[in-house]
């Protein structure tokens, strides 16, 4: 199985990220880059269906020097090898992102002399949270696709995937060659070993040249905080039978019963 | 390909269990205000079968027109083909669903194949200069960024709650029946099962009280204790992502970033930390109690009322008084 892994590097997701008003961005001054979440999920969820059918992962992302570091990340835990698609954009639109991607992926084929079978990427990047790329690479490549992904078995040509939806799952056939975003499945991203690590380091990240860029037709306008809730009463007392009593009286004002 | 000359706003409207869901009632509402104030109608889709409920609910939600296209589907890419037909005879300016996962399967898609982009999770649009200006949020809510889209047809995705459903029972609409076939080639995926989990169908976003419940409950015993305080409030039980991973409450309850964007009268948080992921679901909640025992918990940066405490102790005196309050 020749597998492809989309992944893109992201602010800390665990890090409120607030607007810098002098620049009028977000501030990401000091924030750690690090690999979006459900990306980590759709490589874990790879390299299981690699340690069971066999194959390869191959791992792309878009974007400046640094995210070589996050691609090395990837081959600790799991990518076999790593690509770089050098644009150094502030940011891309998903339409951009999946002819970058689409460009990388046959540039890779003819580099490997492979086609891949299955295309993994995370369902949404935790920056934006569009949920557009795996999408449209697909249907630019007129492949099936399934999102929301949380498994995912191979046999022979096809591939059976389930796929979380609101009030349970689908499972899902599709042939192969075909695209999957992945929702954070019942287990966790293993991690790097020492060992893993060492060998990750040792590898090169080969460059790509990026696809020409489309027409942007998605501009955004202003960037501003929403109205923050202030905090209200905070209440601290000796017990919690005085701590109730505080809070209905309050909550009974504010007429909330 | 490009669209010319368009005009109007077309709502797809998803149905579950043939009715409506409720953000497209909502995206109906705020399409109409705006349609009205530029002398232009609402166009809602309707893909399905039996669908006479859901298409009197559509009109009455702001749909001046409602086409039907009555068809069982159950592939995203079926839906897909049938909107795409529909957006190429009908030229809509706007195209607009709910932000469900339906939605945002098909609205990318769209967008692309007429060479325009598409806005995800909107929760607000003004008309400025006679130009859609949509706002969505990213960080997980922290930020908001206005944008606009330069092709027709703008697409979005109206995130629930957003805005509000206003049913008027007295609007009149027009009913077209369009026959729009799907061709075989369009369908590249199978659902060779399609399975409802058993428990109960919870409907965060229309309920007033939620009571959620996170890994400070402890345990799944403890987090009954979530059920009854939401029991007697006459609410429904939220969760954070660790109580469904520790499987103490069905998925269907999670609220956060990616579980149900909620925003009911009063939300009582129980044993949440309050990260981004969490907040991002619940700030719009009119009426915040919160209970922690960390006195620094961020949960506290947007309750109204924050105790700090340990939940085990401070929900069974609360479940006792309220029970009081409701009694009198
Ligand atoms: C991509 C992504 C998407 C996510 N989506 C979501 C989402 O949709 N929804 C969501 O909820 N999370 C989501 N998360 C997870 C999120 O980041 C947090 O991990 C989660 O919200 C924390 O849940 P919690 O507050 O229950 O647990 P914790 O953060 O562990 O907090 C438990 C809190 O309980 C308090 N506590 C402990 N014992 C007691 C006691 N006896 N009495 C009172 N208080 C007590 C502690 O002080 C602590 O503040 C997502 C994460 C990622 C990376």
């Amino acid at each position: 199985m020749e597998i492809l892994v989309c992944i893109k590097q992201v602010p800390d997701d665990s890090v409120e990220i607030n607007l810098n008003s002098s620049t009028g961005k977000p501030n990401l001054e000091g924030v750690t880059q690090i690999v979006n979440a459900f990306d980590t999920y759709a490589l874990e969820m790879a390299t299981r269906l690699k340690e069971k059918v066999g194959g390869e992962i191959t791992v792309v992302s878009i974007g400046d020097e640094s995210v070589k570091n996050s691609l090395k990340n990837c081959l600790a835990v799991g990518g076999d090898r790593a690509f770089l698609v050098k644009d150094d954009s502030e940011s891309l639109d998903p339409k951009s992102v999946s002819k970058f991607l689409i460009k990388a992926k046959e540039d890779i084929e003819a580099n490997l002399g492979k086609k891949f079978d299955i295309i993994f990427c995370g369902k949404e990047a935790t920056d934006y949270a569009l949920g557009q790329v795996g999408l449209l690479v697909a249907d630019e490549l007129s492949l099936p696709v399934v999102t929301n992904v949380v498994d995912i078995e191979t046999e022979g040509e096809s591939a059976k995937i389930r796929q979380e939806t609101e009030d349970g799952y689908n499972i899902l056939e599709a042939s192969l060659p075909c695209v999957v975003t992945v929702q954070k499945p019942n287990y966790e991203p293993r991690y790097p070993t020492i060992k893993t690590k060492m060998a990750a380091r040792k590898k090169t990240i080969d460059e790509l040249q990026p696809a020409e860029k489309p027409e942007n037709t998605v501009e955004v306008v202003r960037v501003f905080e929403p109205v923050k809730r202030s905090a209200g009463v905070k209440i601290k007392t000796e017990t919690a039978e005085e701590a109730v009593e505080q809070a209905i009286k309050l909550m009974t004002e504010a007429k909330v019963f | 390909m490009k669209l010319t000359d368009t005009k109007n706003i077309m709502v797809y409207v998803e149905t579950a269990d043939k009715a409506p869901v409720n953000c497209a009632l909502e995206a109906l509402g705020k399409a109409s205000e705006i349609a009205s104030s530029r002398g232009e109608e609402v166009i809602a889709v309707l893909i399905g079968k039996d669908l006479e409920r859901a298409t009197d609910l559509s009109i009455q939600a702001g749909a001046d027109k409602v086409i039907i296209v009555d068809r069982d589907c159950n592939q995203v890419e079926a839906y897909r083909s049938i909107l795409l037909e529909v957006i190429k005879k009908y030229k809509p300016s706007v195209v607009m669903a709910g932000a469900t996962p339906l939605g945002k399967d098909l609205t990318p898609v769209l967008a692309m194949r007429f060479e325009s982009g598409c806005a995800v999770d909107v929760i607000d649009i003004k008309i400025t200069d006679d130009k859609f200006v949509m706002t969505c949020p990213v960080y997980g809510g922290t930020v908001l960024n206005d944008i606009v889209i330069k092709e027709s047809p703008i697409v979005m995705t109206i995130r629930s709650g957003a805005f509000s459903k206003v049913i008027d029972s007295s609007r009149k609409g027009e009913i077209i029946k369009e026959d729009i076939s799907v061709p075989e080639s369009t369908l590249l995926t199978k659902v060779l099962e399609a399975v409802k989990e058993i428990g109960e169908q919870v409907n965060l976003e229309e309920a007033e009280v939620i009571v959620s419940g996170g890994r400070g409950m402890g345990s799944k015993e403890n987090f009954e204790l979530v059920k009854k305080l939401a029991d007697v409030c006459g609410g429904v039980v939220g969760a954070t992502r660790p109580a469904i991973e520790d499987e103490w409450v069905p998925r269907s309850h999670q609220v956060g970033q990616s579980g149900k964007i909620v925003s009911p009268k009063l939300y009582i948080a129980c044993g949440i930390s309050g990260a981004t992921q969490h907040l991002s679901g619940m700030v719009g909640s009119e009426y915040i109690v919160a209970i922690n025992k960390d006195e620094d918990a961020p949960i506290f940066d947007v309750a109204d009322v924050g105790i700090v405490g340990d939940a085990i102790k401070v929900v069974p005196l609360l479940i006792e008084e309220i029970k009081k309050i409701k009694a009198m």
